[in-house]
């Protein structure tokens, strides 16, 4: 590997580190835009509701594929720390979702628990364990 | 995975962000590397033993 190599996948990871970025806000806004759009912007026109959904699904399929094009281009230990990180969400999303419908199922819990509380969690979980993973290899 | 990548490379007078740029890896990589709390790749460890100009089992051993 040359030094013009070496600048080069920096370059290129700055680059995608960007487009990442780009992707993850146009996720949240057509996200926010299918959620809240039906009641404030269109007044619950089924079309317009379904185009927000559609849209939301298709900028969802380009930040995933952003995502995965992240990974395989950032350094190698930061690719380690966040697959590790992304290991313990799923684990923590998996167990604690199943938890959570037995004991639904059980009529143990006396209040729902939202999906968006959820999704919150599992953020939370993923953004400890990257943290944890840079103390790690410190 | 024990190496001697902190030797050859204070023999060159390097830092650590010096020898993380002309391998392309973040300066933490190399640190985790030189504490033997990450194994590097087979491509990586190739990179620092051709920089070192040494054959790859002279850079890195096993434990």
């Amino acid at each position: 590997m040359t030094a013009d190599d070496t600048v080069g996948s920096l370059r290129e990871a700055a680059k995608m580190t960007g487009q990442l970025a780009l992707w993850t806000v146009a996720w949240v806004a057509t996200l926010a835009l299918a959620r809240f759009g039906p009641a404030h912007l269109w007044d619950f026109k089924v079309t317009a509701s379904w185009v927000a959904v559609a849209a939301n699904l298709a900028v969802g399929v380009g930040w995933i594929v952003a995502h995965a094009r992240y990974i395989r281009k950032i350094d190698e230990l930061q690719r380690k720390i966040m697959q590790d990180a992304l290991a313990v969400t799923l684990g923590v999303g998996w167990v604690g979702g199943l938890a959570y419908v037995a004991t639904d199922a059980a009529d143990l819990i006396a209040n729902e628990v939202s999906i968006g509380t959820f999704a919150a969690s599992l953020a939370v979980v993923y953004m400890v364990a990257i943290v944890v993973g840079h103390f790690r290899y410190r | 995975m024990r190496n001697r990548l902190k030797e050859l490379r204070t023999e060159r007078s390097w830092t650590q962000a010096d020898l993380a740029q002309r391998v392309g890896v973040s300066r933490q990589t190399i640190n985790a590397i030189e504490k033997g709390k990450f194994d590097p790749s087979l491509p990586l460890a190739f990179r620092l033993a051709r920089l070192f100009e040494s054959k790859i089992e002279e850079v890195f051993f096993a434990d």
